[in-house]
């Protein structure tokens, strides 16, 4: 796993993505080129979780893997880490082409972040669907993306006259063959 | 979900697998599979999973808890196959997580998928040994 360059400056966060993901791979993607200044310094260092527990302890004592897998984590230069929606929020605020609507997300009234609110939702509304966009290291999504999957898969079923797959009780097992390619 | 989070001082007891979870499973590799499974004698049983895969992260705390139960009797390691690919295809390991169980260093039985409760868990865990 490859350790942050020397070069990078230390006040820069570190967003986390799942590399096993293609939805994750391509907002990564899309981070990673929005984020470098046309100096080639970038505001948000992109790395993808891997599978050592123990490097990413070593970039953070706090982070665990399963964690990281299962909500996207960003890094803060102080020490802290933002999760989830407040980790895209803070993304948004540092790319140079989202960051002229992003201070909306600090807007607060009465304690109450309307802004980050909805992004929070937006944000737990696509981890639960990335499943239905191809994305085989997903595993378990909740209940109603579960009936999504099931009526495609039912519908598949007719059209190309094949049984359904069986299904474990808590759901497919995750399939690996993704990662053998 | 959202939250920004300080560093903890120490695993949080709401997340029982975090930090100590290297400690109870041992990680085999290719390179120490042989010397970690196959030639050990008696029960072992082996956990094909990967960190990215929901499955395995519910099943975790639940393994956890069995390889502290089992431990006098029975070995628990486990295999990262978005590293060891080998491994898995030697094994005919196509989802995760995929438990199989070896015996004096040939496998015996498995089970794919198995459910995240504590006995039926110690049911898959230990009845090909029984």
């Amino acid at each position: 796993m490859t350790r942050t360059p020397r070069t990078q400056p230390r006040d820069t966060p570190i967003l986390l993505f799942d590399d096993q993901c293609g939805v994750c791979r391509r907002i990564a993607r899309w981070v990673s080129a929005s984020a470098r200044d046309r100096s080639g310094a970038t505001r948000v260092i992109v790395r993808p979780i891997g599978s050592d527990p123990a490097a990413l302890r070593a970039l953070h004592p706090g982070l665990d893997i399963w964690d990281a897998y299962a909500t996207i984590h960003l890094l803060m230069p102080d020490g802290s880490m933002r999760l989830g929606g407040e980790a895209v929020a803070q993304v948004l605020r540092a790319l140079r082409s989202t960051a002229w609507f992003a201070w909306c997300f600090g807007i607060s009234i009465l304690g109450f972040r309307p802004f980050q609110a909805v992004l929070n939702v937006a944000y737990a509304i696509l981890a639960d669907v990335r499943p239905l966009f191809g994305c085989d290291s997903c595993g378990t999504s909740s209940g109603w993306v579960r009936a999504i999957r099931w009526v495609i898969g039912s519908l598949r079923a007719v059209i190309s006259k094949k049984p359904r797959p069986q299904v474990t009780p808590h759901g497919s097992p995750h399939p690996i063959a993704a990662l053998r390619a | 979900m959202n939250e920004t989070r300080a560093l903890p001082e120490s695993p949080s007891p709401t997340r029982p697998h975090a930090i100590v979870a290297d400690e109870a499973i041992r990680t085999a590799t290719s390179a120490t599979f042989g010397a970690l499974v196959l030639n050990q004698a008696g029960p072992i049983a082996v956990e094909f999973m990967s960190y990215g895969c929901a499955h395995c992260r519910v099943l975790e705390p639940v393994l956890q808890q069995a390889a502290a139960m089992v431990k006098s009797t029975e070995k628990i390691v486990r295999v990262n196959v978005a590293i060891d690919h080998e491994l898995a295809a030697r094994y005919d390991v196509n989802v995760t997580p995929t438990l199989v169980m070896f015996l004096d260093g040939a496998p015996v039985a498995r089970a794919q998928g198995p459910r995240p409760h504590l006995p039926s868990l110690l049911a898959v865990l230990t009845g090909p040994f029984a």
